[in-house]
């Protein structure tokens, strides 16, 4: 067997139902010896390494999520969401792109419609975690860009800076299951949540966005010039005060620094 | 975690080329520990991280930037799947060298093993036939890798738990050919040539007599445990226990053999107290010390 040809195979032997490590594929176990340790034992050291590492990155990136659903469910999930969407790559901090969407299809946590805005949540706070250091715009930096280039500037939102829209109160469930002793009822039917989780130098945080500001920031991400912007969150929000989101924002260090080679 | 001020994320600073410790021992650094290894005082050569921790930025760089400032440091990656068939990942080339350029590690390792395959990444050290052909791959990514980084790496013998029917030669002369081959250094895992001695019939001994001791750079302890596997025992290589009297005999030998070299302690899971793991690294610098070794030739 080619190097090639091994390496998809095993891989695929790796991500394959459990139980296809007892009865090993043919063309596997004749390329393999075997003494005497079984071959299906010892294909599963690497298997248990494999789903083990990867279950704990996951326990890692989704504690909310965890106290939820308890850890053996969300192991459970782990399991599963791994062998179908296995890392790209080797960076594995900000694994779990796609969780969400995977929890939304899996049937078990159809009763907890809320769960795949928590994993979203939680992604976000992890990648807010691990961002890149990138430089914040600064008001020393902006009041350098000549009044009348203003309106065509576009403002990028920095590596850290993410936003979550959902129908349920996450920050308030955050604060809620992540006290030592969380006791009582919460009401899921609160409202829900327009959220930015960022990090600004070293300690991640989540901020309630009112309406206006999630939609100005939305329109920034999306790359839209501050003109343009202005205009059209007025025209959904009369009341949308220009000044002091910039100022706001600008303190918080959610815009990237407009000097890229400093 | 304690909380940490500072004014900017950007910059950790500049630190100057290391050259190789003074002192031979090392642990790795790992996240429990970061505390007391700031505030305390400890009798460490150096200290090992996996770059891969810290690709991106935020609190864990800022904190190796502070980790730095008191001790040498070695980068000893996991995820640039060297002995996969396909071309190194250039993104996970250019993330690393970013650290390397940053924290001026004095070593720069990975191991002879593979974890991609298409797009996926399996994140373990999985096992390669050792035939000319793997060399080859091998060999095509180490090199690779040195071009990019402008320096030797050192690459680790993987503790396996698969032999293949098509290897065409034993793994201590992949080693020394692969050495050969690219200029690179071998970074001998005393663990894992005790692993895959016992689960694979073969002597750790000879492994030690075959390594060409001119290519170590450097060399690993951790601890396995013993699984039962049918009617017999397979050991894993763990990195969740003290490292075990047979493996400090083999090293003892390896050292006599090849001469001093940075030596880490690595403990992975089931992490004890720093204390713990310092008193490995004590053990080795007491070994290392009865023999009164000189220090390998570079």
């Amino acid at each position: 067997m080619q190097l090639s040809e091994f390496q998809a195979r095993f891989k695929d032997l790796m991500l394959d139902n459990p139980k296809a490590l007892d009865n090993p594929p043919q063309d596997i176990a004749a390329f393999c010896m075997e003494g005497d340790i079984p071959l299906s034992e010892r294909l599963k050291v690497y298997r248990n390494n494999i789903v083990g590492s990867l279950t704990d990155v996951m326990l890692a990136t989704f504690p909310m999520m965890e106290k939820l659903v308890g850890r053996e469910f969300l192991e459970m999930m782990a399991r599963s969401f791994i062998l179908e969407h296995p890392p790209e790559n080797g960076c594995l901090s900000t694994y779990g792109d796609g969780f969400a969407e995977f929890i939304e299809g899996f049937e078990l946590a159809a009763s907890l419609p809320y769960l795949p805005d928590v994993a979203r949540y939680e992604l976000a706070m992890n990648k807010a975690y691990y961002a890149a250091d990138d430089m914040a715009l600064t008001a020393k930096s902006l009041g350098q860009v000549p009044p009348e280039d203003l309106a065509d500037l576009k403002l990028a939102l920095r590596d850290n800076v993410h936003l979550i829209v959902s129908a349920y109160p996450l920050n308030a469930l955050s604060v809620f299951v992540m006290q030592e002793h969380a006791e009582g009822q919460f009401d899921m039917g609160q409202g829900g949540d327009k959220l930015m989780v960022s990090r600004p130098q070293l300690e991640t945080q989540t901020l309630i966005l009112k309406d206006d500001e999630h939609l100005a920031l939305t329109k920034l991400h999306n790359g839209v010039t501050l003109g343009e912007m202005v205009e059209q969150v007025l025209e959904n929000f009369p009341e949308f005060d220009f000044q002091s989101f910039l100022q706001k924002h600008i303190a918080l260090e959610t815009f990237l620094a407009l000097n890229t080679n400093i | 975690m304690k909380k940490l001020m500072v004014t900017t994320t950007k910059s950790y600073g500049s630190f100057p080329p290391a050259s190789l410790p003074e002192e031979p021992v090392g642990i790795g650094l790992r996240t429990p520990h970061y505390e007391d290894v700031l505030e305390t005082d400890l009798k460490l050569g150096w200290l090992e991280v996996h770059p891969e921790n810290y690709f991106g930025g935020g609190v864990h760089r800022h904190l190796l930037s502070e980790a730095r400032k008191k001790y040498n440091l070695s980068l000893h990656a996991v995820g640039l799947s060297l002995g996969s068939d396909e071309p190194v990942s250039e993104e996970h080339l250019r993330q690393f060298k970013e650290l390397i350029d940053i924290f001026q590690p004095f070593n720069v390792s990975d191991h002879a093993s593979w974890s991609a395959s298409g797009n996926a990444h399996l994140n373990d050290l999985l096992p390669l036939p050792y035939t000319q052909a793997s060399l080859d791959k091998l060999a095509r990514n180490v090199e690779t890798s040195q071009e990019y980084f402008g320096r030797k790496i050192l690459i680790e013998n993987p503790s396996t738990y698969l032999a293949f029917e098509g290897n065409e030669m034993h793994e201590d002369v992949f080693m020394n050919t692969l050495a050969e081959m690219t200029g690179c250094g071998i970074l001998l895992d005393l663990n894992n040539i005790y692993v895959q001695a016992h689960n694979h019939g073969y002597d750790a001994w000879s492994y030690i007599e075959t390594i060409d001791p001119r290519h170590v750079g450097e060399m690993h302890l951790a601890g396995h445990i013993e699984q039962k596997a049918g009617d017999g025992i397979i050991l894993v290589d763990t990195h969740s226990r003290p490292v075990k009297g047979d493996v400090w005999d083999l090293y003892k030998h390896a050292v006599e053999k090849i001469g001093v070299v940075p030596t880490l302690i690595e403990w992975d899971t089931d992490i004890p107290d720093l204390a713990t793991i310092v008193a490995e690294a004590d053990k080795a610098r007491a070994i290392i010390q009865n023999l009164e070794m000189p220090r390998a030739a570079e």
